[in-house]
């Protein structure tokens, strides 16, 4: 599978579209937001410049390390497709460009190893589950002092073990949730993987404020995952195993919706139709399926809230997961839903549209730059004051609560549905601030 | 002769200059008055071809600023080139010929509720020498000057080559700037024949506010003040005359409703005995000197400027010499001025305190005029960033050096 | 596409050179990433520099320029790379000098109404650090969120706004330059009226052909206590034209007076959803800043103005959202035209304001003679016209007619006492352009000045003026085959 160096970079199989690529007319509205350009001032290194390749190599410029390097530099955050005037597509074109470099382009043997290595954890929920007794372990202990220059001379190491949440017992959940009072809807909710495993307390916390607001929660058991990562990455026939099994998993659920609570996973599923589009036994299905997604937040906002809140007298700062702004455009939901807590003050964040630094796997790939950008993400999240960090992503979470704790900050952190569970349930304030 | 011939082949008005006609000292031979910008080109060639240095003369208001020239040949009088050439009230422009007086413009324009917004210090003075020397006044802090307001020019260049920049609408970066370059060039570069102005709309109404300042602390408070609001003064002045006393004074202007609110605004924001009028103070507008005096330009980042005041009060008594200072507290752009009889080491020793003080709130301090005696031992110009960049221009535009030789920053 | 000519080995050495004096990072020479600067925001001109340079001080900048100055290489400047006019399109022998990576604010005094910045900072993060003050950077261009100030340095921008506040020339106080030798020189200052010729005002706006700026002290503008905007819509350009007259003559100066017809109100509201007046032929944005005493007293005069023009809807914005939105349609034209044809030529002609209604009537019946659209964004308070000539490149002879079309509508803005270019430059796409506006004298004496700067014709070559001058002791003649003529690269005229 080596890409001769002589040919081009793009083969026939769902090469970036030229129709696509002919959209963009060089405004360069994209580069303020995007993250490595703001990290590094380089054209090579930013959406405009990105697409520029993307059209050289559709032209005949073959598939160079340089031109693959900014490929992989790109957080696929999407804010710039949120800024672009023309209306240009660029996620689609990143998606469709990192399937070709991971099939055409040779990687070095550590590359390969680290991305196996994290492709062989993360989709996997109950391998996730398995490490959980081990890091419980090392955080308790002192080992993680001792660790210290070691941790400082492997950057993804580090990535890796900075984002290790603190852990606490998991909540089992039953396969089937009843409506609280009259029944207005049936959801099929998403586990998730690293949700699952990392932060089932928000699993827990989804499944009561649904119910709470009168839907049958659905959670079937044999769902895996939702294969987010492996788009995202480009590895397209191993997104589409995970998309098939999915499917298969909720589609006679009889659910009238797929509430998913992790931004990522969110987009990824409201565009299962394309990603299985040349699949005929499944592209039906797939959209039919992807259809029904809803992020927590606009399900939530779709019905109307029945259950009464109760005061959480805090401030908070919002922060817009990538994929739940910029790809999907739900922004206005959550924020809708925390104004409406009584005693409850939001707050924003400066440069919002600026991602974390997360993306995915991202930090653990570019674990440099992902530390800068959550250096940077911190210090705008600190200067706010906020009592408590509100976003809708497990990655988000990790990333933020990991540099406010460099910063030597100290902030609240939760997912969204977690304040509102503690509203509707009438916990105190303290509940969320504990870190 | 011969040169003369030619001369007056070139201009119809050309004649053997008279004592009067000699700058700052240096007496001319010959002194000509061209009638056209074509003329004026054709002039211009003849004298290049006999070597003429030639300086050019307006209304002779600030004839004697700058040092005298190195040589001198031919005056070359621009009161023939009046007239407004074109006044498109609608567009708010006006093209004008470099010799019109700015007085008999104003009259023309104010006609039509338009004004050109710079103020005139000196009377009688013309646009091409407003221009030459960046003349300013009071409200360059609501308008701008001459460098903001000229949108187009037209030059006869040493050469005698006649060369338009700019043009006729207040949009336009066609090419470079040539009309800043020639702004303030004090004629080295070449004869102004004929400029485009941006206008402004006469204001309906308009207020003066005038109160008694203790020192350059509580300038400092009352014009930071000022500032910070929200009144938006089209003028804000101060007078400090060498007698003694401390005065400041604020134009207001807009709609009458506006204008009123304004001024009570401002009122309350300066406290103490405001007094209100319709007609500016006697000292508005006017240079702090008189005939034979020494005339300073003094310039200062805004937060320098009481520290400037403060400088030249001090200079009366460490030099014992009575300067006067006035000038726009609101720009940072302010005169002194000194009797021309000053023993010449004094002059030099508050140039000197006066010098540093500006260069250390980021700006300069100039001697516009001085008499002969005093000139000599004198730096004019104080230090002059990208001089050699300067230098070069001048060399470029007038390899001859024939245009007002020696009279600029520099020796230029 | 334009390629490199030159093979004696001085752009390898250069490259060294310049790796040892910055850092290896900072040089780019991969061929790949080179191509991703072979244009700025005109994408119809594209050259390859021969290197890419990434400096971070003015120091470096300085390096840089002697460097190519020792060895006779030209040098282009860049900053964000979004001109107009292809005024930072590489030379295919040269270096471009992109300064995005000087992005830092070196000062803020709002004490002195200053502030001191490096090139690459963004035009709109000075506006950012300076409202926390109470001040603002007023030179607001369309592209604003990321074009630089050495950018608008350069090519002198305007924007909606310049109307009451004037473009970036007028904002402009101190420099520090690298001349085109290698020198860094500080030309003005915090202080108004420096002594001397204004080589601050003669070095904005041109265009990077005389040294690059690697320090630039700007004027900050007190943030009005007041701002009322609104929109209007009519139901053709005339009487849109029309509105825009009577409130300039009741001597209204409105901070901005922006005008769109319907092709352009239809590309915005594809792209951002502005929701202008249905069936407007044309939308007026009006908006007053200032004094609240001011600016209430004229507001309703221009609402009352706008009526009798025969505006048929006017919305007043009630908050900064809905101002916002008002203008999104506006500040996103020409991108957004991008939706409704899949080319297009954006042009930068300046007439009078009297003569709105005949010019917008002549490019009208252009439109119709050739079949060529044309969308209209302008400034309509300073005549500063943006028509979009749309087309498809794909279909034949599409793309010369509306060239034609393009130099059409120049003619018209100069034989109406216009002007060739109103904000975005002349660049390269213009050159040819300028003896349409200037006689051969007028552009000689131009030149002077660039002789003066650059007497050995290595900055920013082959922009602005259609040939150059050489620079001999003798204004326009010259002994002999001078070295540019020898490389074909001048003609003596």
């Amino acid at each position: 599978m080596t890409a001769d160096v002589f040919s081009a970079a793009f083969d026939d199989h769902r090469p970036p579209r030229l129709d696509l690529i002919n959209d963009c007319v060089h405004c360069g509205f994209c580069l303020p937001t995007c993250p490595t350009y703001v990290l590094w001032g380089e054209e090579a290194d930013s959406p405009r410049g990105r697409i520029y390749l993307m059209e050289t190599g559709l032209a005949g410029e073959p598939m160079t390390d340089s031109m693959v390097q900014h490929f992989d530099r790109c957080l696929g955050c999407m804010a710039c497709v949120t800024a672009c005037p023309s209306g240009v597509r660029y996620d689609r074109l990143i998606e469709d460009t990192r399937a070709q470099v991971e099939r055409r382009h040779p990687r070095t043997l550590a590359e390969r190893l680290l991305r196996g290595a994290i492709f062989r954890l993360f989709p996997y929920p109950r391998r996730l589950g398995l490490l959980r007794g081990p890091l419980r372990a090392y955080q308790a202990s002192g080992v993680r002092r001792l660790l210290g220059p070691l941790l400082a001379r492997t950057p993804t190491l580090a990535t890796l073990e900075s984002l290790a949440p603190r852990l606490r017992r998991p909540e089992r959940l039953p396969e089937r949730l009843p409506a609280v009072g009259p029944r207005r809807a049936v959801v099929g909710m998403l586990t998730g993987c690293v949700q699952r495993a990392f932060f089932p307390d928000v699993n827990a916390a989804t499944a009561r404020v649904l119910a709470a607001e009168g839907c049958d929660v659905v959670l079937p058991r044999a769902q895996g995952c939702c294969g987010a990562l492996s788009v995202h990455t480009g590895r397209e026939a191993e997104a589409q195993r995970f998309a098939r099994s999915l499917i298969d998993a909720f589609e006679n659920a009889g659910v009238d919706y797929l509430v998913v609570n992790a931004a990522g996973c969110g987009s990824s599923l409201k565009e299962y139709g394309d990603l299985l589009r040349d699949d005929p036994s499944y592209a039906e299905r797939a959209a039919s399926l992807a259809a029904k997604v809803r992020d927590v937040s606009e399900v939530l906002v779709e019905l109307g809230p029945v259950a009464p809140r109760h005061p959480l007298p805090l401030s908070v700062a919002y922060h817009d997961a990538c994929h739940l702004a910029h790809a999907q455009g739900v922004r206005a939901q959550p924020r809708r839903l925390l104004a409406d807590i009584p005693g409850l003050s939001l707050r924003e964040i400066a440069s919002a549209e600026i991602c974390c630094g997360s993306a995915g796997v991202w930090n653990v790939l570019n674990p440099e730059p992902a530390r800068e950008l959550g250096d940077r993400k911190a210090r705008d999240v600190l200067a706010t004051g906020a009592d408590l960090l509100v976003t809708a992503n497990p990655g988000c979470l990790m990333q933020v609560a990991a540099a406010v704790h460099r910063a030597g900050g100290v902030i609240g952190l939760a997912h969204t549905v977690q304040v509102l569970d503690a509203s509707i349930r009438g916990l105190p304030a303290q509940s969320l601030l504990h870190s | 002769m011969a040169a003369l011939e030619d001369l007056r082949a070139a201009c119809g008005d050309a004649r053997p200059a008279g004592d009067g006609d000699a700058i700052s000292g240096v007496p001319a031979r010959y002194v000509a008055a061209p009638g056209s910008a074509d003329e004026a080109a054709a002039l211009v060639r003849a004298a290049a071809g006999h070597d003429l240095s030639t300086v050019v003369r307006g209304a002779a208001t600030k004839l004697d600023w700058g040092s005298p020239p190195e040589r001198l040949d031919l005056v070359l009088d621009t009161r023939r080139l009046t007239g407004v050439v074109e006044h498109a009230a609608g567009d708010l422009i006006v093209v004008v010929r470099a010799g019109t007086a700015l007085a008999d413009l104003s009259a023309k324009l104010a006609a039509a509720g338009q004004q050109l917004a710079i103020d005139a210090p000196l009377l009688g003075a013309t646009v091409g020498g407003t221009v030459a020397v960046n003349t300013s006044g009071p409200r360059r802090m609501a308008y701008g000057t001459v460098r903001d307001l000229l949108i187009g020019v037209t030059i006869v260049r040493p050469d005698g080559i006649l060369a338009r920049a700019g043009g006729k609408v207040v949009k336009n970066v066609a090419g470079y700037d040539l009309c800043k370059l020639v702004t303030g060039s004090y004629g080295t570069l070449g004869l102004i024949t004929e400029c485009v102005f941006r206008l402004h709309p006469v204001p309906e109404a308009s207020a003066v506010l005038r109160r008694p300042v203790d020192g350059p602390a509580e300038l400092r408070t009352l014009v930071s003040a000022v500032l910070g609001a929200q009144v938006i003064p089209a003028a804000l002045e101060l007078d400090a005359p060498a007698g003694g006393g401390l005065e400041l004074a604020m134009l207001l202007t807009g709609v009458p409703e506006g204008v009123r609110r304004r001024v009570a605004t401002a009122r309350a924001l300066l406290g103490g005995e405001v007094a209100a009028s319709d007609a500016e103070p006697d000292w508005w507008s006017a240079y702090p000197w008189g005939a034979g005096d020494v005339g300073l330009k003094l310039t200062a980042a805004l937060s320098g400027v009481p520290d400037l005041v403060a400088a030249a009060l001090a200079a009366r008594d460490r030099h014992g010499v009575p300067v006067a200072v006035r000038g726009s507290v609101g720009t940072g752009v302010l005169y002194a001025g000194m009797p021309g009889a000053t023993d010449p080491a004094a002059v030099t020793a508050v140039v000197a305190d006066l010098r540093l003080v500006a260069s250390e709130a980021g700006g300069h301090a100039v001697v516009l005029t001085a008499p002969a005696a005093l000139r000599a031992g004198l730096d004019l110009w104080g230090p002059v960033p990208g001089l050699a960049l300067m230098r070069s221009i001048k060399s470029q535009f007038d390899p001859g050096r024939r245009f007002a030789p020696g009279r600029f920053v520099g020796g230029l | 596409m334009t390629s490199a000519t030159r093979t004696d080995g001085a752009i390898p050495a250069l490259a060294t050179r310049l790796r040892a004096e910055l850092s290896p990072a900072q040089v780019i020479d991969d061929r790949q990433e080179l191509r991703t600067y072979e244009c700025d925001g005109l994408a119809q001109y594209k050259v390859i520099p021969a290197l890419v340079a990434l400096p971070h001080s003015a120091d470096e900048v300085a390096a840089v320029v002697r460097a190519c100055a020792e060895v006779g290489v030209p040098f282009v400047a860049r900053g964000s790379g979004t001109g107009l006019s292809g005024g930072a399109l590489p030379h295919a022998d040269g270096v471009l000098i992109v300064t995005a990576q000087m992005r830092h604010i070196l000062e803020v005094a709002p004490a002195d109404e200053r502030a001191v910045v490096q090139p690459g900072v963004i035009n709109l993060d000075v506006t950012r650090v300076a409202s926390p003050h109470g001040y603002y950077y007023a030179p607001d261009p369309s592209s604003q969120q990321i074009c630089s100030i050495g950018g608008n340095v350069a090519e002198n921008s305007g924007g909606a706004h310049c109307l009451k506040y004037g473009f970036t020339t007028n904002h402009v106080t101190g420099l520090e330059i690298v001349t085109p030798a290698g020198d860094l020189v500080r030309l003005g200052g915090r202080a108004p009226d420096p002594p001397g010729f204004d080589l601050v005002g003669a070095f904005v706006g041109s265009e990077g052909t005389l040294g690059i700026a690697t320090e630039v002290t700007v004027r900050l503008v007190r943030l009005p206590e007041t701002v009322r905007t609104l929109l209007a819509g009519f139901a053709s350009t005339d009487e849109a034209g029309e509105a825009v007259s009577a409130i300039i003559g009741a001597g209204v100066v409105p901070a901005a007076i922006e005008m769109m017809d319907a092709l352009a109100i239809e590309a915005a509201e594809a792209a951002v959803h502005c929701g202008y007046p249905d069936g407007a032929g044309a939308v007026l944005i009006v908006e007053l800043d200032g004094s609240a005493a001011e600016v209430d007293a004229q507001f309703d005069d221009v609402e009352r103005l706008c009526r009798a023009a025969g505006a048929f809807e006017i919305r007043v914005a009630a908050d900064d959202a809905e101002r916002v939105l008002f203008w999104k349609g506006r500040k996103s034209a020409f991108a957004a035209v991008g939706r409704i044809s899949p080319d297009y030529l954006v042009q930068d002609g300046v007439i009078p304001r009297t003569a709105l209604p005949e010019v917008l009537r002549s490019i009208a019946d252009l439109s119709r003679r050739t079949g060529v659209r044309v969308a209209n964004v302008f400034h309509a308070g300073d005549g500063n016209l943006h028509p979009l000539v749309l087309f498809d490149d794909a279909v034949e002879g599409q793309s010369e007619r509306a060239e034609e079309v393009s130099g059409a509508i120049l003619d018209l803005c100069i034989e109406h006492g216009g002007s060739i270019t109103g904000e975005h430059g002349v660049g390269m796409d213009k050159v040819r352009h300028m003896p349409r506006m200037f006689s051969a004298d007028d552009l000689d004496t131009m030149q002077l000045v660039r002789c003066a700067f650059d007497p050995a014709g290595l900055s920013n070559p082959g922009k602005v003026f259609p040939t150059p001058r050489l620079c001999g002791e003798v204004p326009g003649r010259h002994r002999g085959a001078h070295p540019l003529q020898e490389a074909g690269l001048a003609e003596v005229f």
